[in-house]
C-alpha cells in the first residue's frame, strides 16, 4: 500500500530528474507537437459541427422564435381586437339605450297627446251633448209653453164664455183672450 | 502495432502525465488520445444523429435531451454575452468544448481506464486528464476572446486596453498590465482547473478500488456518479468562462468594474451592438 501513496511523488521526482532541463510545462506532459494537433483537430471539429450540426438546432430555435413572436403578435392582436369590440359593444349599449330613452320619452309625449286629444275630444264631446240636451230641453219647453198656452187660451175661453155667455161670439172671444195673453206676456 | 498484451492491473499506475501507446510517425500517440477520439467520436455520433433526427422531424428521448440542453446553453450565451449576433458566433465553439469535455470526462468513469494496460502502460486515460487537452483548449478560449475583442474595439483599440498612458491615467495603466497578466493566468486557470479534476477523479477511482478491494463493486457505483456529476460541473464551467472572457472581452473599458478580474463570480456582459 506505501508504495501506492509514493508512486506519484516518485514518477514525478524521477520525471524531474531525468530532465533536469526541462521547463515545468513539460514535466507536466505538455508535448508542444501533440498540443498543437489537439488544438487543430479541436477547431476543425468546431468547424464541423457548426457547418452541419448546430445550424439545425439553431434553425429550430430560430423557429420556434418565431412562432412565439408571431403568437405574441397574433395574441396581442386579438387583445386589441377584443378591446375595440368591447368599445364597439359599449357604444352600442350606449346608443341602444340613447335610443330606447328617446323613444320612451317619444312614446310618453304621443301618449300625453293622446290622453289630452282624448280628453279633448270627450270634453267637447260631452260639451255637444249637453248644448243638445239643453237645446231639446229648450225645444220641450217651448212646445211645453206653446201646449199650455193653448190649454190656457182653451181654459180661460171656456171660463170666458161660461161667465159672458151670450155676450159674446166663440170668434170675439178667441181674439180678446189672444190679445189678453199677448199683454200678460209682455 | 504496440498493443501486444492486455492484463488488468494489480497495482494502480499513476502518471501526471499522458502515457505514449504508441508512435504514428513523428507523433507519439497517448492513451488520452485514444479514449479522446473514442470521445470525439462518441459526440460527433451523438449530434449528427440528433441533427438527423431533427431535420427529419423525428424526436425521441435522445434528442430531446440533446435539444433541450442545447438550447438552454444558447440563452445563456446569450445572455452572458448580451449581443445575439456575437453569441451566435461564439457559442459553437463553447457548445463543443461542453460536450466534448463532458463526453470525454464521462468515458474515464468507465470500467477497463486505468486498469487496462499495454506494458504497464494503461491503454485508456480521459482526454481532460491530459494537460496537452486542457491546454489547447484554454489557448483556443483566449485567444477567441481576442480575436472578438480585436473585431470589436480594432487592434490598436484592444491593445489599449492593456497599454495605458502611466502619465496620464496611472491607475489604469497598473489596470492594464493586471489586465494583460489577468489573461495568462486564465489561461493557466482554465487548463489546471479542468486537468485538476480530470486526473484527481481517475486517480481517486482507482485508489476507492485499490482500498475498498472486495466491496469495491458496491462502493464505486457512487464515486463514479460523483465523477459524471463533476465531470457535468467541469464542462459547464467550462462553457460559461469561455462566455465570460469573451463578454469581457468585448467590454468597453466603461463597462466593467474591477471585479472583473473574478470573471466566475461576476460578468458583465458587452454592450449591444
Amino acid at each position: 500500500m506505501s508504495s501506492l501513496f509514493t508512486q506519484f511523488a516518485a514518477t514525478a521526482a524521477s520525471e524531474h530528474g531525468s530532465e533536469e532541463k526541462a521547463d515545468i510545462l513539460t514535466s507536466l506532459g505538455i508535448d508542444w507537437t501533440l498540443l498543437a494537433m489537439q488544438l487543430i483537430a479541436f477547431l476543425i471539429l468546431v468547424w464541423i459541427l457548426g457547418k452541419f450540426v448546430y445550424p439545425v438546432f439553431l434553425r429550430i430555435i430560430d423557429e420556434r422564435q418565431e412562432k412565439l413572436d408571431e403568437a405574441g403578435k397574433a395574441a396581442e392582436q386579438a387583445q386589441e381586437k377584443a378591446e375595440a369590440a368591447e368599445e364597439k359593444i359599449a357604444d352600442s349599449l350606449k346608443q341602444a339605450r340613447k335610443e330606447a330613452a328617446d323613444i320612451v320619452a317619444t312614446a310618453k309625449a304621443e301618449a300625453t297627446q293622446m290622453v289630452e286629444k282624448a280628453e279633448a275630444q270627450a270634453k267637447t264631446r260631452s260639451e255637444r251633448i249637453v248644448a243638445e240636451a239643453h237645446e231639446d230641453i229648450q225645444k220641450d219647453v217651448l212646445a211645453a209653453r206653446k201646449t199650455l198656452e193653448k190649454d190656457t187660451i182653451s181654459l180661460v175661453k171656456k171660463a170666458a164664455g161660461l161667465a159672458v155667455a151670450g155676450i159674446a161670439d166663440e170668434q170675439l172671444d178667441t181674439a180678446l183672450i189672444k190679445q189678453s195673453v199677448e199683454g200678460a206676456k209682455k | 502495432m504496440i498493443l501486444t498484451t492486455f492484463a488488468a492491473s494489480s497495482e494502480p499506475h499513476i502518471s501526471l502525465a499522458a502515457e505514449e501507446i504508441f508512435k504514428l510517425g513523428p507523433v507519439s500517440i497517448t492513451n488520452s488520445i485514444i479514449l479522446g477520439v473514442i470521445g470525439v467520436g462518441v459526440t460527433v455520433a451523438l449530434l449528427f444523429y440528433v441533427a438527423n433526427m431533427l431535420q427529419n422531424g423525428k424526436r425521441n428521448f435522445v434528442t430531446g435531451v440533446v435539444q433541450w440542453a442545447f438550447e438552454g446553453f444558447y440563452g445563456q450565451a446569450e445572455e452572458i454575452i448580451g449581443d445575439k449576433t456575437t453569441a451566435r458566433r461564439i457559442f459553437p465553439l463553447a457548445i463543443t468544448m461542453f460536450f466534448v469535455i463532458l463526453v470525454t470526462y464521462w468515458l474515464s468513469v468507465l470500467p477497463g481506464v486505468g486498469t487496462i494496460t499495454v506494458n504497464g502502460t494503461p491503454l485508456f486515460r480521459a482526454l481532460p486528464a491530459d494537460l496537452n487537452f486542457t491546454f489547447a483548449l484554454a489557448i483556443i478560449t483566449v485567444v477567441a476572446s481576442q480575436v472578438y475583442a480585436v473585431r470589436k474595439h480594432g487592434f490598436f483599440g484592444n491593445v489599449g486596453r492593456y497599454l495605458k498612458n502611466p502619465i496620464k491615467d496611472p491607475i489604469g495603466a497598473f489596470e492594464g498590465i493586471l489586465e494583460f497578466i489577468g489573461e495568462f493566468s486564465r489561461l493557466v486557470a482554465l487548463s489546471f482547473r479542468l486537468f485538476g479534476n480530470a486526473f484527481a477523479g481517475e486517480v481517486l477511482l482507482l485508489l476507492i478500488a485499490l482500498l475498498t478491494g472486495y466491496v469495491a463493486g458496491l462502493v464505486l457505483p457512487f464515486f463514479m456518479a460523483f465523477e459524471l456529476f463533476i465531470g457535468f460541473i467541469q464542462a459547464y464551467v467550462f462553457f460559461v468562462l469561455t462566455l465570460i472572457f469573451t463578454s469581457l472581452a468585448l467590454a468597453t473599458h466603461g463597462d466593467h468594474s474591477s471585479s472583473d478580474h473574478s470573471p466566475a463570480v461576476t460578468a458583465t456582459p458587452a454592450k449591444q451592438e
